[in-house]
């Protein structure tokens, strides 16, 4: 997706809810990338059309 | 390719004939889910599986808050876009697999999946996802085409199914969804079953189902014994009706 910078942000009220399917940690949201970030699992999260893609699969590395 | 992606590629194509389906966006079963809410007051409930998200636009009313879960992302902005055109703002939107749901234990005053089921690689480990993240004492209500006990019938059934549609893993019968349920920390309150019939052309239309293997399905009832073709009540055009059930629960 190269467009994520220009996706819609994510809904606030997902925020409150939303954790890292795979360690069930919080997750920041990264704004200048559109990304929610799971430090422990050490993955971003993708927003794309303001959707979060809660998929680990499709989750971003992080650089440790 | 992971199996999510095979469904959620399967379906993206297809979302706006979800929405629009009456076999989805209509039914018995979605007035038993807006009574079951109404009047109760819930707080936060989830959509698990959303599909063209018909069960959301039925609970919103009844809710603070629906969130629409999809492994399908453009089911979700479809369901983004309709719930907009409904003025249901309370539903929000989150692409999730129901085997890994990406929320906190005890989250949901209400689980709700309808025709999702079947489509989970794994069933049990769905189910255990929806209980931990249903509050004690939630309501779940769980809705799914079924097999019928009878192998024979089953095994034409899952062969309908899986010629349909290539992302189809599994109808379960009644006694395994009863079964699973329990073993998932949820105390079945209700059940009812019910029938559903299904238009061959409109059917395999949803799924774009190639032509060789329409041609195949419909040689497949036109061959089956006869007890087959009652239960499933085959017309000539190849519509036939399928078993459906509602289980309503309580996390316990």
């Amino acid at each position: 997706m190269d467009n994520e910078n220009t996706s819609p942000p994510l809904d606030p009220r997902l925020l409150e809810i939303l954790v890292c399917p795979l360690t069930r940690g919080p997750l920041t949201y990264d704004r200048e990338h559109n990304e929610l970030i799971s430090a422990k699992a050490g993955l971003a999260y993708p927003i794309r059309n303001g959707i979060p893609i809660m998929l680990v699969e499709e989750a971003r590395p992080l650089a440790p | 390719m992971t199996e999510e992606d095979f469904t959620a590629r399967h379906y993206g194509p297809r979302a706006s004939a979800y929405v629009a389906s009456a076999v989805h966006a209509q039914g018995a079963d979605l007035d038993e889910v807006a009574a079951l809410l109404a009047g109760r007051g819930f707080g936060r409930v989830l959509d698990l599986g959303c599909g063209g998200g018909h069960v959301s636009y039925r609970a919103a009313p009844h809710a603070g808050e629906v969130v629409a879960a999809d492994v399908t992302p453009p089911m979700l902005d479809e369901v983004a876009r309709e719930a907009a055109r409904r003025n249901l703002p309370n539903i929000t939107t989150a692409n999730a697999a129901a085997e890994a749901l990406p929320f906190p234990d005890a989250d949901f005053d209400a689980v709700l999946s309808r025709f999702s089921a079947h489509h989970w690689r794994d069933f049990a480990t769905g189910l255990r996802q929806a209980r931990r993240v249903a509050k004690p004492g939630a309501l779940a209500v769980f809705i799914d085409t079924t097999a019928p006990a009878a192998p024979v019938l089953d095994t034409h059934l899952q062969t309908m199914e899986l010629l349909r549609d290539a992302s189809h893993v599994r109808n379960y019968s009644v006694a395994e969804w009863a079964a699973e349920l329990s073993r998932a920390g949820f105390a079945l309150r209700g059940f009812t079953a019910r029938r559903l019939p299904l238009d061959f052309a409109s059917w395999t239309a949803r799924t774009s189902t190639a032509l060789e293997f329409r041609a195949a399905i419909r040689a497949l009832q036109t061959g089956a014994p006869e007890a087959v073709r009652a239960h499933f009540a085959v017309a000539a055009d190849g519509s036939f009706t399928i078993d459906t059930a509602s289980f309503v629960a309580e996390a316990v």
